[in-house]
């Protein structure tokens, strides 16, 4: 036991000492720092105003009533022309040539067949931002729909009031219980704890390797394993990446509690207005959370530090061991890919499916579990069986660890993989 | 089972997928003594050095340290290993890993500290202390991994190879060290397929071959077996009574007479003492009379053949 802690402690503070623990670590708040301040940044520029030209090549001056509701409270800042349909052409491509030179962002070219056919068209250099194209469309569709309703004859009062907004709202229920959760707070909630546990694991589960790999390639392990037994060697060294692995999720942790209860300050110092209401609420994150996440990283990250050591002491070398992880690396990238698939439909069967299978519950359950209530017996049963794979993967593990850190030479068949299993 | 062999090795047999690495080898190391384990390269040493270590585990047979049956890593406190694959964390500070590596064994982290000043001052690599292995020459890495080896006073050292890949300078270090250490009573079994070292280390030897022994025993034993059988020998007058002797079948074999000096290999189990008294008695007077000894290298050859003597192709397991 004590060997086992000296090799902790060794893992621990050389990792820790190491720079790229502390850049990683320091990078870590500043992202955060950066999804805070981002989407307000961008929102802001979002707001800056699109120059357009409206090109009126129609009769009744529907493109004039259009202009003058795009210079409503849309940050659209229109220019009505009129052209004769002879002259679009000739116009339209010097509108082009002004957008190419960023003079303009783009053009809208109205005829009768707005209104008669429901036919507009847009060129312009933000045709792809979907933001833009929604408030431009939709402001469109109003206008279109109410010159109709008001060639019909209906009031344009009651047109008015028709093109009343509606807004829903979404709250979270969750174990019967109401929360203060939106439904973006909610997938926030579900986005984050995929992330924290995704890049965890695999961060941590490659750090494993890349030490077992510089030990075998080194070869200092043939003085470590002729004073520790390689179960001792392997234990110390997944548990002192994990040590490590926990202490910078604590450091991030904690400075992200701080940067959400200080934002007004951040926002501040970087002469932003702090609207407190626009921004989405912080998810209640509750003790049972914070649980849940450590014990599926806990159990998650070791799983996948055997298998990243076993994959390790196969290989000869850094490239040769990133090329074995593909396959355990896949593992971890099934409930990734199909995460989408989990938040839409929690209680679905692939849900169900995925936060029972050992190699995706690491992922797939909290993930799950953020999303919407699972049953209590779900989380039993997905723990237990993660555990359950989690020693028999060890054990698997442990035993290739033992032969493969003294092998040099080939990589090994798999027929022979079963050898160095079975061996006493 | 006596307290005065260390290394009790009975009947070990290890087989890897295409070859038996070692096949029923038994030895016994004496405890103070200075041990050699010989052989040509694949003979199957570094193999069973790793299963004396408990690296690997034999197939067959039973290993005993210290009278205690197959116990290699827990008693590390009390061994040295220099393995032949040698390496060190390259990233760390020099007196960081040589503390790691003698807590590693067991040694307590204060006591390791003191020793690993102490031995790095001794080499000369103070200065180098709170540098990265990495900054280190080859030859101070060397020493660094010796240091590692001896830190913590071993009774008994097991030195795979110890002497390639060392630089001339180091080499001399460590033997001196190495000397020390059996001086004050530690055991010392290395490995080495290089006779002439062997020759003036080594108290006892065991010479293997393709993982079987050859023979084993005291050296002065091994010679007297195995050579010891010619005399050079320088009168200041040959008689005619000295003829007689020489041709005397059953003391000498053969004999490249000069009349004052000859080159004498002795007749089976013939006693050189005698052969001399032969001599003194004849009348003649003895300028010289030298038993000359086989080298090791010699011996060597003859038993294990110049074939085999020869560097074999290594095997997967990298076991020379």
């Amino acid at each position: 036991m004590r060997k086992i802690w000296v090799v902790i402690r060794r893992e621990f503070i050389e990792k820790v000492r190491n720079k790229w623990f502390i850049i990683s670590t320091m990078l870590g708040p500043l992202l955060m720092a950066s999804f805070v301040v981002l989407p307000i940044l961008l929102a802001e520029k979002g707001a800056s105003e699109r120059r357009i030209a409206v090109l009126d090549v129609g009769t009744d001056n529907f493109a004039g009533r259009l202009t003058d509701v795009l210079n409503g409270p849309v940050p659209v800042d229109a220019t009505l022309m009129h052209v004769d349909l002879v002259d679009l052409e000739a116009v339209a491509d010097s509108l082009t040539a002004a957008v190419g030179t960023k003079e303009l962002d783009g053009y809208l070219i109205i005829s009768d067949a707005a209104i008669d056919d429901g036919e507009v068209e847009y060129r312009g250099s933000n045709v792809s931002s979907p933001a833009d194209m929604q408030v431009l469309e939709q402001v469109v569709r109003q206008a279109v729909l109410a010159e109709r309703l008001d060639r019909a004859g209906v009031d344009p009062l009651v047109v008015a009031q028709a093109q009343g907004g509606m807004r829903m709202r979404t709250t979270n229920i969750r174990g019967g219980e109401l929360t203060d959760e939106s439904g973006a707070t909610t997938f926030v909630l579900a986005y984050g704890v995929w992330m924290l546990l995704y890049m965890s694991i695999l961060l941590y589960g490659v750090q494993v390797m890349g030490a077992v790999v510089e030990e075998k390639t080194s070869r200092v392990i043939e003085v470590l394993v002729s004073s520790l037994r390689p179960f001792q060697l392997l234990a110390g060294k997944v548990v002192g990446v994990g040590a490590v692995g926990l202490f910078q999720l604590l450091i991030w942790g904690v400075s992200a509690w701080v940067l959400f209860q200080k934002r007004d300050a951040v926002l501040g110092l970087l002469g932003i207005e702090a609207t407190g209401s626009q921004g989405f609420s912080l998810p209640g994150i509750s003790l049972a959370a914070v649980a849940i996440v450590l014990v599926y990283f806990l159990l998650g990250y070791f799983l996948y530090a055997a298998m990243f050591a076993a994959v390790a002491a196969m290989s000869n070398s850094e490239a040769e061991a990133r090329q074995a992880q593909t396959p355990v690396v896949m593992l971890l990238v099934i409930p990734s890919v199909l995460m989408l698939g989990i938040l839409q439909q929690p209680d679905g069967s692939m849900a169900v499916a995925l936060s029972l299978i050992p190699f995706c519950s690491p992922i797939a359950m909290p993930v799950r579990w953020a999303a919407a209530t699972v049953p209590a017996g779900e989380m039993v049963a997905s723990v237990a069986i993660l555990a359950v794979t989690l020693w028999l993967v060890i054990w698997i593990a442990a035993r290739i660890y033992r032969v493969g850190i003294l092998m040099h030479g080939k990589r090994p068949t798999p027929k022979e993989l079963i050898r160095w299993v079975k061996a006493a | 089972m006596s307290n005065d062999i260390v290394i009790e090795i009975q009947g070990i047999t290890k087989r890897f997928a295409g070859h038996t690495a070692v096949k029923k080898l038994s030895m016994n190391v004496p405890r103070g003594s200075i041990y050699g384990l010989l052989g040509p390269n694949g003979a199957g040493k570094t193999t069973t050095i790793r299963m004396i270590m408990n690296i690997i585990v034999p197939d067959e047979g039973r290993i005993s340290l210290f009278g205690i049956p197959g116990t290699g890593r827990d008693l590390s406190q009390h061994i040295g290993y220099l393995p032949e694959e040698r390496g060190l964390y390259r990233k760390m500070k020099v007196l960081d890993l040589v503390v790691f590596l003698a807590e590693v064994k067991g040694v307590p982290r204060r006591e390791a500290k003191r020793q690993a000043k102490s031995w790095l001052e001794r080499l000369g690599l103070a200065d180098w202390m709170q540098k990265r292995v990495n900054d280190l020459s080859k030859g101070m890495q060397q020493k660094v991994q010796f240091i590692s080896t001896v830190l913590h006073a071993p009774e008994l050292l097991i030195l795979d190879e110890p002497f390639s890949g060392f630089d001339p300078v180091n080499t001399q270090l460590m033997k001196d060290v190495v000397v020390e250490l059996a001086r004050g009573g530690a055991t010392v079994l290395f490995s080495t397929h290089i006779m002439e070292q062997a020759e003036k280390l080594c108290d006892s030897v065991c010479i293997i071959a393709l993982g079987q022994k050859v023979l084993d025993g005291p050296m002065t034993e091994v010679k007297r077996q195995h050579g010891g059988r010619h005399v050079i020998l320088a009168v200041d007058d040959g008689g005619v009574e000295l003829q007689r002797i020489l041709a005397d079948r059953s003391l000498v074999e053969k004999a490249d007479d000069y009349r004052k000096y000859a080159e004498v290999e002795l007749a089976p189990n013939a006693d050189p003492q005698r052969l001399l008294e032969e001599i003194v008695r004849s009348g003649a007077r003895v300028s010289r009379f030298e038993i000359a000894e086989p080298t090791l290298n010699k011996i060597f050859v003859d038993l294990v053949g110049p074939e085999a003597a020869t560097a074999r192709a290594e095997e997967d397991w990298g076991d020379a």
